[in-house]
């Protein structure tokens, strides 16, 4: 076991993680050089958006130039806040990480807080800046962040570049020398943490396991804690750049077991795997089930696919168990279900699954978070769908979800930044500024509003310097009112909202707009309006259209007529009727959309 | 009822707006086109007809030697004994009395005349090398020469045009004796010069909806039926071929780009006219496969065309069988609700309000 070292690599987005990742598997000999670009990062939609959403791992044999022979376990972290619990689970899984910081940016808020799960994880940080083949490389600048921001000696810093693999030996060796091998005895009763787990359509669901004490093989009859469930032990292995079966895994050792697990909600990250016959071997600290932020309402555009929506949904959450759904209704959308995300990264990434690899058709509405709705009569309601809130006399407050936003920005972009924050209902917590070039601004801000367009917004404000990162905070009372949306006279429960009650009209008004601009004219006027309760805040009305005829239809050249009038048929299929009218797919989600 | 339709792709000068198969100028072809389309007649040898219908382009390119023996050669090969109408078109600068006299002798029953509008500055913007003039001159000849039947072709939304501008056009063609008057709304097509360089006085949707309703008001008011979307006509001077294509009737076309309907199958010859000439007997046919359901619903969009006629259930029922028509049943229901269709009986029509949005109603009853 003394040659075992499990080590994980954090890092803000695009610090160059997979690339690192890449060229570690290529000196180690595992890959022949650039046999396959960023070999951790296999969903395609990963790679499009340069995102790791699935931790994976891989066991790495290396052989020192000293000699020595040792298996490296790289585990590969999600990048993204959404994911911070799955993080903080791989980070468990280690003794060790590697902190890498692209030299051209310097530190980000990312890099904070992988960091600091780092640190409470109790790993050991191995302080890496990367990119230093770059023109706008500033290592000494980064050397001083990485010490002024997260209190790392200089003196450990090691400079490579990532993409010619220059200091990357130099790192393995770091590594061997400087994290810890795992302790913990293999003739003690089996403890493993499940960090991770994918679906195998013939072999169920198929945990990753981190041993901590005892072994794990073929033959043996586990339970998972957090459910007292049983299962037997059909192979055991290791990630190499597949599965390879193993005769059994050791304390210490990182792989996977098959178990026939069918039921992908059984398996859950942070749980502890232990022997059946002895249950009362303690779990390991810091097991939550993870629970979605953002819901939103997903629905088939037509209204008959809602069967094999779910059927699609089912098979979703097999790949992804993080997502939560149950069925719901809207009386404008018909039958559908009420998806819950991490995030609203999580959320797109699914949306957008769903459409590409499970081919549905689909209608997302407004992503939403959980309210508080404390009724006059005293009960608490947790609501997730605008349209699901009590009238508002009913109503003695509503409290709503709080972030802890973390926004490290340049000097010259704090002023707008922090515009940015107040406009979004924000309340500043502190302000530091470890050097004379960047402040770390800390804001207590709705997790609504982070939810429409804060992180795009606060790009553009700092011409794409800022970096975020957050943390749940809980709630807090606040002055919110629910709007709805009448589009014809009907109400549309779909488009509901909940704002503050200062800022309804204005944002009814952008809303009713959008609309106004994406909703067809029809063969009658279309009233738009928003209110709250049976007030009117905001109004504007589609004319109806005009003209739309076919005038020439003769010469008998029919099939050109005809072909045109399917193209027309086409285009309204992707329409959903509500009432009598069409509605496009984009109008569900302009609220998300509107300046205001 | 079988038609017969003859193309003539040749034109003096495209005219703006124009997508039709046409080439202007090489009027020298016009007699081995001749030639050619009678290779072509000989192929379908022994086909009866009811009606006939010369277009284009510009039939009036035709000069009396050509007319005649394409006519003759018509006669010949086709049995034309129960001939109902037959019509040709004319544009107002080339149709002169000879032409006329020609036609009649030839047994033309009924004159097309592409007058469009007869204000020259409207003329003159969509390229047309008539003027208003010529156009009421060439009606008067018509009707003087013999023609009891002259229909006029006017298109609504020209650049520059105006209510006023319309109503003149439309009062002056309705007076001059006309007895059919098609009303086309402008599109602008791709490829054509008004697609390339739009003229900035064209008028937009709402105004051609405007400027149709005019039409349409004004011409009720001359004694005119509203029988087709974009069709008038005195009591019983409807066009009978056109009439053909809207109830699904069959039709034989003849020449570059023309369409055939005939024993339930939709082809188009896609030869060019150097292709034709060469060798009118192997041209590309282009077939379009409609389905047994779909090709009721085709009909149905064809008949909802008729305003006054509508569209009979039963009669599709019969023709096609009930299995076929049960889901265009159920679709012209929905249009009803909708109030784009009236239902009366079993026999659907476009509701008033909804013939200048007649495509909503049209992509719903298509397949």
């Amino acid at each position: 076991m003394n040659n075992i070292r499990n080590f994980c690599i954090i890092a803000h987005i695009d610090h160059g993680k997979s690339t690192l990742a890449d060229r570690i598997l290529e000196i180690t000999g595992l890959i022949r050089k650039a046999s396959m670009e960023q070999m951790l990062d296999s969903m395609d939609l990963e790679r499009e958006r340069g995102i790791t959403i699935k931790a994976k791992s891989v066991r790495i044999p290396y052989r020192s130039p000293s000699g020595a022979e040792y298996v490296l376990n790289l585990i590969d972290t999600p990048g993204h806040v959404d994911f911070n619990y799955e993080v903080s689970r791989s980070l468990n899984a280690c003794e060790g990480a590697v902190l890498l910081v692209d030299a051209t940016q310097g530190v980000e808020a990312q890099t904070i807080a992988n960091a600091n799960l780092a640190l409470d994880a109790g790993l050991k940080i191995i302080p890496v800046i990367n990119k230093i083949d770059l023109p706008g490389a500033m290592i000494d600048d980064c050397s001083l962040q990485l010490y002024s921001m997260l209190g790392l000696p200089i003196e450990d810093m090691l400079h490579v570049s990532a993409k010619d693999g220059t200091g990357v030996p130099g790192l393995l060796e770091a590594i061997v020398d400087r994290i810890p091998p795992p302790v913990g005895e293999a003739s003690g009763l089996l403890r493993c943490l499940i960090f991770d787990s994918f679906y195998d359509s013939y072999r169920g669901v198929i945990p990753h396991l981190r041993v901590f004490t005892g072994e794990i093989k073929p033959g043996d009859r586990i339970m998972l804690k957090s459910t007292q469930k049983d299962f037997d032990v059909e192979e055991v292995g290791y990630f190499s750049l597949g599965l390879a079966q193993s005769g059994s895994l050791k304390a210490g050792e990182v792989g996977y077991a098959v178990a026939l697990i069918r039921d992908a909600g059984e398996i859950r990250v942070g749980d502890t795997v232990v022997a059946a016959d002895h249950p009362e071997v303690e779990a390991i600290p810091g097991f939550r089930l993870s629970q979605p932020m953002v819901y939103c309402g997903v629905y088939p555009i037509i209204t008959s696919d809602y069967a094999k929506l779910g059927t699609a949904l089912e098979k979703f959450k097999l790949n992804d168990s993080s997502v939560t759904f149950e069925k719901e209704s809207s009386a404008a959308l018909g039958w559908g279900y009420r998806m819950g995300f991490l995030g609203l990264l999580h959320m797109e990434i699914a949306l957008e699954r769903l459409k590409r690899e499970y081919e549905q058709e689909i209608i997302a509405t407004m992503p939403s978070v959980v309210y508080k709705v404390v009724s006059k009569n005293g009960d608490v309601l947790m609501l997730d769908n605008p349209s699901k809130f009590p009238p508002e006399g009913q109503i003695d407050h509503i409290e709503e979800p709080m972030i802890r936003a973390r926004i490290i920005v340049p000097a010259g972009f704090v002023g707008p930044c922090m515009e940015l924050a107040e406009a979004k209902r924000g309340t500043l917590a502190s302000m530091e500024h470890p050097d004379d070039r960047r402040a770390i601004l800390s804001y207590d801000l709705p997790l609504a509003e982070m939810i429409t367009d804060f992180y795009d917004r606060l790009k553009s404000v700092s011409r794409g310097y800022a970096s975020m990162d957050y943390e749940m905070s809980g709630y807090r009372a606040a002055d919110l009112v629910k709007v709805d949306i009448l589009v014809n006279n009907g109400q549309v429960d779909a488009l509901s909202y909940i704002a503050p009650r200062d800022r309804a009209a204005v944002k009814g008004k952008a809303l009713i707009y959008r609309l106004s601009k994406v909703i067809a004219r029809h063969q009658f006027k279309i009233p738009l309006q928003a209110a709250i309760g049976s007030q009117i805040i905001a109004r504007a009305d589609i004319y109806p259209m005009r003209k739309d005829v076919l005038a020439k239809c003769y010469g008998g050249d029919i099939t050109r007529k005809r072909k045109l009038l399917e193209k027309q048929k086409e285009g309204k299929k992707k329409m959903k009727m509500v009432g009598f009218v069409e509605v496009p797919q984009e109008a569900f989600l302009s609220l998300m959309k509107i300046e205001e | 009822m079988t038609g017969l339709y003859i193309h003539i792709p040749f034109c003096r000068s495209k005219c703006y707006y124009c997508d039709f198969y046409s080439l202007a100028g090489n009027t020298e072809l016009l007699g081995s086109y001749v030639d050619a389309l009678l290779k072509e007649v000989q192929i379908h040898s022994g086909m009866a007809f009811d009606t006939l219908y010369i277009g284009g382009g510009t039939p009036s390119l035709l000069d009396v030697a050509g007319l005649e023996k394409l006519a003759e050669g018509l006669h010949q090969h086709f049995d034309l004994s129960g001939l109902r109408e037959a019509t040709i078109e004319a544009n107002p600068e080339s149709a002169c009395p000879a032409f006329m006299q020609a036609a009649l002798k030839c047994g033309f029953n009924r004159l097309s005349l592409g007058a469009q509008s007869l204000n020259d500055g409207e003329l003159a913007k969509a390229g047309r090398i008539h003027t208003s003039a010529q156009a009421l001159e060439a009606v008067k000849t018509a009707i003087k020469s013999g023609f009891s039947n002259v229909s006029t072709d006017v298109i609504i939304g020209l650049p520059g045009q105006t209510e006023v501008s319309l109503e003149d056009t439309i009062n002056r063609l309705a007076e001059s004796g006309v007895s059919h008057l098609s009303a086309y709304c402008l599109s602008v097509e791709e490829g054509t010069p008004f697609a390339c360089r739009p003229p900035r006085d064209l008028p937009d949707d709402d105004r051609q909806a405007d400027l149709y309703t005019k039409a349409c008001g004004l011409l009720k008011g001359h004694g005119f039926i509203h029988y087709e979307i974009s069709n008038f006509a005195l009591p019983g001077k409807e066009s009978l071929h056109n009439l053909n294509y809207w109830k699904g009737g069959e039709y034989l076309g003849l020449g570059p780009f023309s369409a055939s309907y005939l024993d339930g199958r939709r082809v188009k010859n896609i030869a060019t006219l150097q292709e034709y000439l060469d060798n009118p007997l192997s041209c590309r046919l282009e077939e379009d496969s409609v389905s047994a359901t779909a090709r009721p619903a085709e009909e149905a969009m064809l008949r909802l065309r008729l305003l006054e006629e509508g569209l009979d259930l039963r009669l599709l029922e019969r023709k096609y069988g009930m299995d076929n028509v049960c889901g265009l049943e159920t679709r012209l229901e929905e249009l009803a609700v909708r109030k784009l269709l009236v239902r009366q009986d079993n026999s659907y029509r476009l509701a008033s309000d909804a013939v200048l949005i007649a495509n909503q109603a049209f992509a719903q009853v298509i397949e």
